[in-house]
């Protein structure tokens, strides 16, 4: 009795679809080996017995050429299949280059469209600053005249013969402060302050009027619209020398036997 | 010319996994009855196992042939959809920046 592998009948199309090469290369050496074990058992059994067999070895032996050509052709498949095999791995290496390409594309896609992103908001931002600007525009000769107006004391920078020593300073000075409004409600003593003493000494009389020392804002050269709101006007501030009553005042200050005199240089 | 070269290396190398002349060796051996059928068997046993480690190694047969060309055939597509999206993108137009005046 032939032992198989329970194969009864062939197996359709759609079971040997299914069934890969290799399992199916693994079944056909199972068979042949186990029909290959039949047929020497067979053997020796017919000749130990000497009893002659009914053509079942034959039957057998058909079987085994059988299995073994079937064994052979899917090894001719199995080895087409390996070559199919070594095509798709190169496929599979083409894929994959192809996904980083696709990758580093991408990531280089969306750095040009943050940098365009930024790009399109700073443009925005100045033209909203463009549109603020004309809407709050003036003219370029106002702008011009207020500079002058405001740098035309000096404040801003130094004069163009201002040497040290020079008493002018970007401030007002004691004296111009003592000859202020300020000064004669003070009524203070003047004490004489160095770099101060010709106006000191004019308001006293003891100067001429050629020793009157000139001050920027007394120039005849800058006109009167484009000065600056001189503080030393609102506060009366007028050349020492030339108001009668400050003269008074200091002869009546310096008559005073406890006042000490002014420094001179 | 080297296709036909390895045909018949193909051929001889499928005639070497064929177990049918190890049989008729063991056969011969019986009628004889000669000493040398237990070495013959272990040689069949040895092809047998031979044959099965082979199996197991080859590449590429963990699918029926069908199945293997339809993977085939999909990653064709694939690489092909791919190149054509990259050269897509890579020739995509560039913007057009006016000459300043």
């Amino acid at each position: 009795m032939v032992r198989l592998p329970p194969k009864g009948r062939e197996p359709n199309m759609a079971t040997v679809l299914e069934k890969s090469t290799k399992e199916r290369l693994l079944s056909v050496v199972d068979d042949l080996e186990v029909l290959s074990r039949e047929l020497i058992e067979m053997l020796a059994l017919s000749r130990s017995q000497k009893l002659p067999q009914p053509g079942e070895d034959t039957q057998i032996l058909e079987l085994l050429v059988q299995r073994d050509r079937e064994f052979l052709q899917l090894m001719e498949v199995a080895q087409q299949q390996g070559k199919v095999h070594q095509e798709m791995q190169l496929l599979e290496k083409e894929v994959e280059k192809r996904d980083s390409d696709i990758q580093q594309l991408q990531k280089q896609l969306k750095e040009a469209e943050h940098i365009l992103a930024t790009a399109v908001y700073q443009a925005k931002e100045k033209l909203k600053s463009i549109d603020k600007a004309r809407k709050g525009s003036i003219s370029s000769e106002e702008i011009i005249k207020y500079a002058h107006r405001i740098s035309a004391s000096n404040a801003v920078c130094a004069p163009l013969n201002w040497v040290p020593g020079d008493p002018r300073r970007p401030y007002p000075t004691d004296l111009e402060m003592r000859s202020g409004m300020l000064g004669h409600m003070a009524n203070l003593p003047t004490n004489g302050v160095n770099g101060h003493l010709p106006g000191d000494a004019l308001a006293a009389g003891r100067l001429p009027d050629v020793l009157t020392p000139h001050y920027p804002w007394q120039s005849s050269d800058v006109s009167v619209g484009m000065l600056p709101p001189h503080h030393g006007n609102d506060f009366g501030l007028e050349p020492p020398g030339h108001n009668k009553e400050n003269e008074d005042d200091v002869e009546a200050m310096s008559t005073d036997s406890s006042s000490s005199s002014s420094d001179s240089d | 010319m080297a296709m036909a070269a390895s045909q018949p290396r193909e051929e001889k190398e499928s005639e070497d996994c064929s177990l049918l002349p190890l049989v008729h060796d063991i056969i011969k051996c019986m009628d004889k009855d000669s000493q040398d059928v237990h070495q013959e068997l272990a040689k069949l046993k040895a092809k047998i196992q031979e044959a099965r480690e082979l199996i197991s190694n080859m590449p590429g047969v963990d699918s029926s042939p069908p199945e293997q060309q339809q993977q085939l055939a999909t990653l064709r597509e694939q690489v092909q959809t791919k190149n054509q999206l990259l050269q897509k993108y890579k020739s995509l137009c560039m913007f057009d920046v006016p000459k300043a005046s």
